[in-house]
């Protein structure tokens, strides 16, 4: 444990995390000194393209890290609702510790739900299983339970589907089975990676509709990750951009889209089609592509595709992370490049 | 084979390609026999006209049968009912839905491809040059050195180095895959491409890189696009028209700006509303009443209109009679019984 503890409405503390994996082309650092930060009840937004370490952040979390990986350092610490701090960082994969932490006080959810669930056991067994074991419930209290569950995620007839095989519903359906097993033992967080990445527009905008009423109701944090500008402005309260395993800019979600203090956010916010904003003309793009892992750059691992980047500083020096207020870039140059209006 | 009722066959002279009254069914089989008991109506009564040079744009959720109209219109399905006419490029226009394979494969030099998966739709065993040159080599264009000279300068077109002739698939990532997926469609010099969500797998910022290079492609080569997607965002972007579909039928066809600042169809009302911007002040400010219910079964459609048990505004009369896709003021299409007296709300101003 360590010696500073967390303040009050603190759930959860990263501080510069690091997962490393070794490959035989050389070492990738998936995630590469990451520190956020969640309050109780509030809905942190992380988004990046793919391969920024997203998810892998979010699965050293829940101590479920692909067997490759290496825990190159860091802490994690959590504090659930009702209970001790708890130093997740120390906790090994199958530990009996972090098992009480899984499933209790922190739910994940995730794009495809069929990962998530068995295709052999009912929903309502799987939902039953999880309560009986958590909350040591009896049989016939945890399946009635199981049914009320059913019920607030809105699936119709609850008392029926929870009899029914993942594979008879449909994917908005089971993506409402898979929140109710894990919101199932009333958890402090909800770790949600991508819920509504693989589904329609109107099937997402029930899901997150729902996610925010539960949210609301239950007084449970999220950490939502998607690649989605739109989903991320419609959910979160916070949101931290991530690229190359870093995270780049931390700020509310207001001052990301209206404010933002890092090239890299500005640039993916311009690059996004808006309506009613540009029609026909070409986007602006953001130059070359996100290096591969194995030769990620000296100095601001953006510089090479930064518009901002000024020869002799960020293509040598590691930004620090800045601070304005509650706004968090890792950019040199943060406070001087003149702010373009992003929304025009 | 011209002779194939291409004098009967008339277009508009600004019309590329039209879909008539298009109908695509896929019988439901069942028992031990196999018994056909039922259609799955995945395309039923579409029609649609795609102007030489301009992008029609597709919109519609899974299952709604974007990607179906598409596959019938180059013949990758055949088709149940209806005719689809091509204007080729030498002027004259033939009706696509009843020539042979043989004929089909010299006609699909003019209408290509582009599809979502630049993972699973190139042959991870083929180079660049054969992936690339297969199109020239089926049409017997060209010698093996003409051929090289091609796919060299195609991958120059869709921005990717002549060099990389070469390389296999797994040593591009996912953008570079699909303008390999782009040359490839390129290479026959076709008029006509149809795009199935061919930006949909890509990160933001590469996305943007391709949706700019299929601009420019079209500015250059004068090319006529239909664009799948679901994406409203990025077809607003791009489509001069749009078409909005749902459980087979097309429910609205309009100019983007009229679609967008004033839709007629309550699907397309809800679709808009649907989507979350990134506009976190205007997200909430906006109201959003999310739609009830799914999509229904293909095989089992709902009487009347395909729409009615989800929309808000149904009457008696929804659930009774199946509407027309009619045209209304503004060269605009709609089918909804009530759509002059709905006002509807638009996602943009």
């Amino acid at each position: 444990m360590t010696n500073s503890t967390m303040p009050a409405e603190r759930l959860l503390d990263l501080e510069n995390v690091q997962v490393h994996f070794p490959m035989r082309e050389g070492l990738v650092k998936a995630v590469n000194g990451v520190s956020y930060h969640v309050n109780k009840g509030e809905v942190l937004g992380i988004v990046g393209e793919s391969g920024s370490g997203k998810s892998i952040t979010a699965r050293a979390i829940m101590r479920l890290l692909p067997k490759r990986a290496v825990d190159a350092g860091g802490t994690i610490r959590f504090r659930p609702r009702d209970g001790e701090e708890i130093e997740l960082s120390a906790l090994s994969r199958n530990s009996r510790a972090i098992r009480q932490v899984r499933g209790n006080h922190i739910g994940m959810i995730f794009q495809e739900p069929m990962t998530a669930l068995s295709p052999v056991h009912t929903i309502g067994t799987q939902i039953m299983r999880t309560i009986q074991l958590h909350k040591g419930l009896s049989r016939s209290a945890a399946r009635e339970r199981a049914i009320d569950l059913l019920a607030k995620v809105r699936l119709p007839r609850p008392a029926e589907l929870v009899d029914a095989y993942p594979h008879q519903l449909s994917g908005g359906m089971r993506q409402r089975a898979m929140i109710a097993l894990a919101i199932s033992c009333d958890p402090s967080l909800l770790i949600a990676d991508e819920p509504t990445t693989a589904l329609d527009v109107t099937t997402e905008a029930q899901i997150l509709d729902l996610l925010k009423q539960l949210q609301a109701e239950l007084g449970m944090a999220i950490i939502f990750i998607t690649h989605n500008f739109g989903v991320v402005a419609d959910i979160a309260d916070r949101v931290s951009v991530m690229y190359l395993g870093r995270i780049l800019e931390t700020a509310s979600v207001d001052d990301i889209f209206y404010a933002p203090k890092h090239p890299y956010t500005q640039a993916l916010l311009r690059s996004i089609p808006r309506l009613g904003v540009d029609q026909g003309r070409r986007l602006p793009t953001i130059p070359g592509m996100v290096p591969d892992p194995f030769s990620v750059p000296q100095g601001c691992e953006f510089h090479p595709r930064c518009s901002h980047a000024r020869a002799g500083l960020c293509d040598v020096k590691a930004p620090p992370e800045r601070r304005f207020g509650s706004q968090m870039s890792r950019c040199h140059i943060a406070d001087q490049f003149v702010q373009e209006p992003v929304h025009v | 084979m011209s002779d194939l009722s291409a004098g009967a066959a008339t277009l508009p002279d600004d019309v590329l390609i039209s879909v008539r009254n298009l109908k695509k069914y896929f019988p439901i089989q069942a028992g031990w026999l196999r018994r056909k008991v039922g259609d799955v109506k995945a395309i039923d009564d579409v029609s649609l006209d795609i102007r030489k040079g301009e992008t029609m744009g597709l919109v519609g959720e899974s299952g709604s049968g974007k990607s179906t109209v598409a596959r019938l219109m180059l013949r990758a399905y055949s088709l149940t009912g209806g005719s689809i006419l091509f204007r080729q490029s030498d002027g004259s226009v033939i009706d696509v839905s009843n020539l042979t394979d043989r004929q089909m494969r010299s006609l699909r030099r003019e209408m290509q491809m582009i599809f979502q998966d630049p993972y699973s739709s190139l042959n991870p065993r083929m180079n660049l040059l054969e992936l690339v040159g297969e199109p020239l080599v089926i049409h017997g264009v060209g010698t093996q050195a003409e051929i090289r000279d091609r796919v060299a300068e195609l991958l120059e077109v869709v921005g990717l180095r002549p060099e990389f002739l070469n390389r296999y698939p797994h040593a591009f990532s996912g953008g570079q895959r699909q303008r390999i997926g782009i040359a490839r469609a390129l290479a026959l010099n076709p008029s006509f491409i149809a795009a199935d969500e061919a930006v949909s797998a890509l990160d933001v910022s590469v996305a943007a890189q391709n949706i700019n290079l299929l601009q420019d492609l079209q500015e250059k080569f004068g090319l006529t696009y239909l664009f799948i997607t679901h994406d409203l965002g990025m077809v607003e972007h791009i489509a001069d028209r749009v078409g909005v579909m749902y459980l087979g039928r097309l429910l609205e066809v309009a100019p983007t700006e009229q679609l967008f600042s004033k839709p007629l169809h309550p699907y397309t009302e809800a679709l808009m509303a649907a989507v979350p911007q990134p506009d976190p002040r205007g997200n909430r400010t906006r109201k959003r009443v999310p739609l009830k219910g799914e999509i229904a079964n293909a095989a089992n459609p709902p009487a009347g209109c395909a729409f009615h048990p989800r929309c808000p505004y149904a009457q008696p009369r929804c659930s009774a009679e199946v509407p027309a896709l009619r045209a209304v003021e503004g060269g605009r299409q709609v089918r909804c019984h009530f759509a002059e007296e709905l006002s509807l709300a638009g996602a943009v101003a």
